[in-house]
C-alpha cells in the first residue's frame, strides 16, 4: 500500500469538491444577476406614459436564463467529481484488504462474555466509569469482585503517584505469605523508597527512626537484602544533599516507577491476572496475524476449500515473542508438533528429534543410525526424553 | 512512514539487512515493517467510512442546488407564460425569486463548511495511518483498541459509553459516533415500535439499496402493517391476526433492527461483524495451542482466563514449523542468544535462568519441577532446529 498515492488521490476529489462549489457559486450569481437586471428594468421604468412590457421582459429573462444553461453546467461539474469520487473508493479497495471479515469464523461469539471482557479491561486500566457504562448499557450483571480488586490496585499506585507509600505498604503487609511465595523483594524496596523521601527532606532523626524499625529486619545476615540496606545507610551520612553525593543514583525517580510497575506485576499474579490487559495482548496478536489469515482464506476460496471447519491452521501464523507463552517442539525430520505420545529425545551428539523419527530411523530399534544433521551415530538406548 | 520505500514489500531497508541476516536473532527489521504494511492495510473500514459520509453530504448539497436552481429558472419560466400579470406581481414574483437565490447562497456555504469538515476527517485518518511507525507501535496499537472498542459499542447501540471513551482517550476523528448518530435514531424508533424513521431512511437511501437488492423496505412494510392490524380492533379477521400475527412483532424487531445494522454497514463500507470480534477471533487463533488449556497455563497466556478459552473453542489451534521455546523458570524464549540447556534428568531451562541459579547457589543446580540437584558442569546445550 503507497499511503502518498492515497493521499493524492485524495487531495484530487477535494479539489473537484472545491471546484463543484465554485461552479455552483458562479450559477447561482449569473442567475441572480439576470433576474435583479430585469427587476431593476422594471422598477426604473416608472415612466406611466411608457409602459414596460412586462411579457416580453419576462421572455428575454427566460431566454437569457436558458442561454445561461445552469443545469448542464451543475450537472459538467458534478459528473466530473463523481468520476473522482469513485475512483478513490476504488482505491481503497485495490490498496486495502476491503473485506477483513472474510477471515471470520460464523461461529457463536457469545456477546454477554465479550461485553465482560471489555469491562474487565476498562476496570484493569482504572477507567471505572466506561466498565460500569458498559454493563450498564448492556443491561449485564456487575462483576463486582474483579472490579473492587482493579480498584484497590488503582488506589495503590495512584497514592504512590504523590508519593504516599501507606496504601502500598498495608496491602505488601496483609500479603506478606503469599508475596514471599512468589520470591518478591517488593516490601524491602517500598521501605527504602519511603526510607529515602524521610531523609530528603533532611529529617535525619525521623530517617534513623525509619530505618530502626522498617528496615533493621533487612539488615540480618540470612536476609539477601542486606548489602542494599547498608548502602541506605550510607546515604544517612549525606542527609539533605544526596543528589550530588555518591548515591545520587538511589534517587533517581526510575525507582518509584520500577516498584510501580512491580506492584502491579505481583498485585495481578496474586489475582491470578495476567499484567498486561488479556483483551489488548489478543487483539495485538490478531493485528499482526490476520494478515495471514486473510490470505489463507482468499487462497482456499480460490481453490474452493473450506477452512471454515478445521481443527488446527495449515500454515503457521508468525507472532512476536511476546506472544509466545508455551515450549512447542517441532521435529525438523517429521514436522510433527512434540506431544506425550511423540515426546522429544536427546540423541548423544545433543540434536533433538521427536521419538517417532528415532523409531524410524532406528528400524525399530534395531541398529543405530546416523543423526540427520550431523555425522554422529547413534543408538535408541542412548537418546532420552527431554521436558521443556 | 517508511512503507513508501517498500513498493511491493520486496526491496528491504538499505544496509545491513541485505546481508544474510543471523537466522533466531529474532525478526530483522525490514520484516516488522513488512508486518506493520500488512497490518495497516486492514484499517478499510477506518479510511472508507468517512469517506463515504463525505460523498453523501456532498451527493446531498448538490442535490439541493440543482432542485433550486430549476425551480428558480422554472418560476421566471412560468411568469413569461403568464397573460395576466400586473406590474406589482411581476415585481413582486421576482424578487421572491432572488430572496429565494440568496437563501440558496447561504444554504451553499453552510454546505461546504460541513464538507470542508469531513475532508478534514478524511485527512486526519489518513494521517494517523501515517503516523504509525515500529517504534512507538506499541501506543498506536492501543489507540486502535480504543477505536475498535468504540466500533463495537457503536454497533451494540452502547453509545453513552461509546462517545466517553472516545471523549477521555481524545480520538473522537477516529471514529465514527456522528455517522452512528443516523442509525441511532432509527433504531430507537425501532426499539418503540415505530417504523417511520427507517423508512424516511429507505427513501433517503434508495437508490444504493436498489441496486444491493435489499429486502429491507418490504420487511419494514411488513412491520407495518402488523402494526396497523394490532392498532386496529374492529374487524374479526383483525382479531386474527392481532392473536397469530402481532405475537411476531417483538422478536420481528429485534431482526429488522438486526437487518438495519446490516444494510447500514454495507453503505458505509464497514464490515458486517464488528471489527472487535473479527480482530478477536484472528487474535485468539493465532494464539490458541493444546497447552493452552492445561490447568498449569501462565496467567500472562490470555487464553488462560475463562472468557477467553470460551471464545476460542469453536476456532482453529495455531501451526507452528518451527520450535518455539520458552523458558520455564523466566518465560523468555530460548534461541541462539539464551540457548536451551538440559539437566541430566532431562529438564530443559534457559542458559540465564541456570548461570543466575549456579552464580547465587555456587555452581548448584536445583531442578524447580522435579527437585533434581546436580552441579552446573553436568549441564549440556541442546541443539534444536
Amino acid at each position: 500500500m503507497e499511503l502518498s498515492t492515497i493521499k493524492d488521490a485524495f487531495e484530487r476529489v477535494v479539489k473537484k469538491q472545491k471546484l463543484c462549489f465554485s461552479k455552483s457559486q458562479d450559477v447561482i450569481y449569473q442567475v441572480g444577476c439576470e433576474i435583479e437586471q430585469t427587476l431593476t428594468e422594471i422598477l426604473s421604468a416608472h415612466d406611466p406614459t411608457s409602459p414596460v412590457d412586462y411579457r416580453s421582459v419576462l421572455a428575454d429573462l427566460k431566454v437569457k436564463l436558458n442561454g445561461i444553461g445552469s443545469i448542464p453546467q451543475l450537472e459538467g461539474s458534478h459528473k466530473e467529481l463523481n468520476v473522482n469520487l469513485s475512483k478513490y473508493t476504488k482505491l481503497l479497495e485495490r490498496s486495502l484488504n476491503s473485506d477483513i471479515s472474510k477471515a471470520y469464523r460464523y461461529v457463536d461469539f457469545d456477546h454477554h462474555i465479550v461485553t465482560q471482557m471489555i469491562a474487565n479491561h476498562f476496570y484493569r486500566e482504572g477507567s471505572f466509569n466506561l466498565g460500569d457504562g458498559i454493563i450498564d448499557e448492556a443491561g449485564e450483571p456487575e462483576s463486582t469482585i474483579l472490579k473492587s480488586q482493579f480498584m484497590e490496585l488503582h488506589q495503590i499506585v495512584e497514592a504512590m503517584k504523590v508519593k504516599n507509600l501507606e496504601p502500598a505498604l498495608n496491602w505488601v503487609s496483609a500479603n506478606r505469605e503469599r508475596l514471599n511465595q512468589i520470591g518478591s523483594n517488593l516490601e524491602v524496596k517500598l521501605h527504602s523508597l519511603q526510607f529515602l523521601e524521610i531523609l530528603q527532606k533532611g529529617n535525619l532523626a525521623s530517617a534513623l527512626q525509619y530505618a530502626r524499625t522498617c528496615l533493621s529486619p533487612f539488615a540480618s545476615p540470612p536476609s539477601p537484602h542486606k548489602d542494599e540496606v547498608v548502602k541506605l545507610m550510607g546515604c544517612l551520612i549525606y542527609a539533605g544533599r544526596l543528589d550530588s553525593s555518591p548515591y545520587s543514583e538511589i534517587t533517581s525517580p526510575t525507582h518509584w516507577e520500577k516498584s510501580m510497575e512491580d506492584l502491579t506485576r505481583q498485585f495481578c499474579s496474586l489475582l491470578g491476572q495476567s499484567y498486561n490487559s488479556p483483551l489488548s495482548m489478543t487483539m495485538a496478536a490478531g493485528f499482526e496475524g490476520l494478515p495471514t489469515l486473510l490470505k489463507l482464506a482468499n487462497v482456499m476460496a480460490a481453490r474452493k476449500q473450506e477452512w471454515q471447519a478445521m481443527k488446527q491452521l495449515p500454515v503457521p501464523v508468525d507472532l512476536g515473542k511476546e506472544f509466545q507463552f508455551h515450549s512447542i517442539f517441532v521435529c525438523p525430520v517429521s514436522r510433527d508438533q512434540g506431544s506425550q505420545e511423540n515426546p522429544p529425545m536427546l540423541m548423544p551428539c545433543l540434536h533433538v528429534l521427536c521419538k517417532q523419527s528415532i523409531l524410524k530411523l532406528s528400524k525399530s530399534s534395531t541398529r543405530t543410525f546416523k543423526c540427520p544433521y550431523c555425522p554422529a551415530e547413534a543408538s535408541v538406548a542412548q537418546c532420552r526424553q527431554l521436558y521443556f | 512512514m517508511e512503507m513508501d520505500s517498500l513498493p511491493n514489500g520486496t526491496a528491504a531497508s538499505p544496509g545491513p539487512t541485505l546481508g544474510p541476516a543471523p537466522t533466531a536473532a529474532g525478526p530483522p527489521p525490514s520484516s516488522k515493517l513488512s508486518h506493520l504494511a500488512n497490518s495497516l492495510k486492514l484499517e478499510h473500514q477506518f479510511l472508507r467510512v468517512p469517506f463515504e459520509y463525505y460523498k453523501k453530504t456532498i451527493r446531498a448539497n448538490h442535490r439541493v442546488v440543482e432542485k433550486e436552481i430549476s425551480a428558480v429558472i422554472n418560476g421566471v419560466s412560468e411568469a413569461a407564460d403568464k397573460n395576466d400579470m400586473s406590474s406589482d406581481d411581476a415585481v413582486n414574483h421576482l424578487s421572491s425569486l432572488v430572496s429565494r437565490l440568496q437563501g440558496l447562497k447561504r444554504k451553499l456555504e453552510e454546505g461546504s463548511k460541513t464538507e470542508h469538515l469531513q475532508a478534514q476527517r478524511c485527512r486526519a485518518r489518513l494521517d494517523h495511518l501515517e503516523s504509525a511507525d515500529v517504534e512507538s507501535l506499541s501506543e498506536w496499537n492501543n489507540t486502535r483498541v480504543n477505536r475498535i472498542l468504540v466500533d463495537y459499542m457503536l454497533r451494540m447501540s452502547y453509545y453513552d459509553t461509546a462517545v466517553k471513551l472516545a471523549e477521555s482517550r481524545n480520538i473522537q476523528d477516529l471514529v465514527d459516533i456522528d455517522v452512528f448518530q443516523e442509525a441511532k435514531k432509527v433504531i430507537e424508533a425501532l426499539q418503540n415500535k415505530d417504523v417511520g424513521p427507517a423508512l424516511a431512511w429507505c427513501a433517503e437511501n434508495k437508490s444504493r439499496l436498489k441496486k444491493s437488492k435489499s429486502k429491507f423496505e418490504f420487511q419494514l412494510r411488513l412491520q407495518e402493517f402488523i402494526e396497523l392490524v394490532r392498532a386496529e380492533n374492529n374487524f374479526i379477521a383483525i382479531t386474527y391476526a392481532r392473536k397469530y400475527l402481532a405475537p411476531w412483532g417483538t422478536t420481528h424487531m429485534k431482526e429488522l433492527q438486526r437487518v438495519f445494522v446490516t444494510e447500514f454497514c454495507k453503505l458505509y463500507g464497514m464490515t458486517l461483524e464488528p471489527l472487535l470480534n473479527i480482530y478477536l477471533q484472528a487474535g485468539l487463533s493465532a494464539l490458541k495451542t493444546p497447552y493452552c488449556y492445561d490447568d498449569d497455563c501462565t496467567k500472562e497466556d490470555p487464553l488462560s482466563q475463562e472468557g477467553f478459552r470460551k471464545l476460542a473453542l469453536p476456532l482453529p489451534y495455531s501451526k507452528q514449523h518451527h520450535s518455539k521455546l520458552v523458558c520455564y523458570i523466566t518465560k523468555e524464549l530460548m534461541d541462539t542468544e539464551n540457548p536451551p540447556q538440559v539437566l541430566p534428568n532431562g529438564y530443559v531451562y534457559s542458559s540465564k535462568a541456570l548461570e543466575e541459579m549456579a552464580r547465587k547457589n555456587d555452581g548448584k543446580i536445583t531442578c524447580p519441577r522435579t527437585g533434581f540437584i546436580c552441579n552446573y558442569t553436568d549441564l549440556v546445550k541442546a541443539y534444536i532446529s
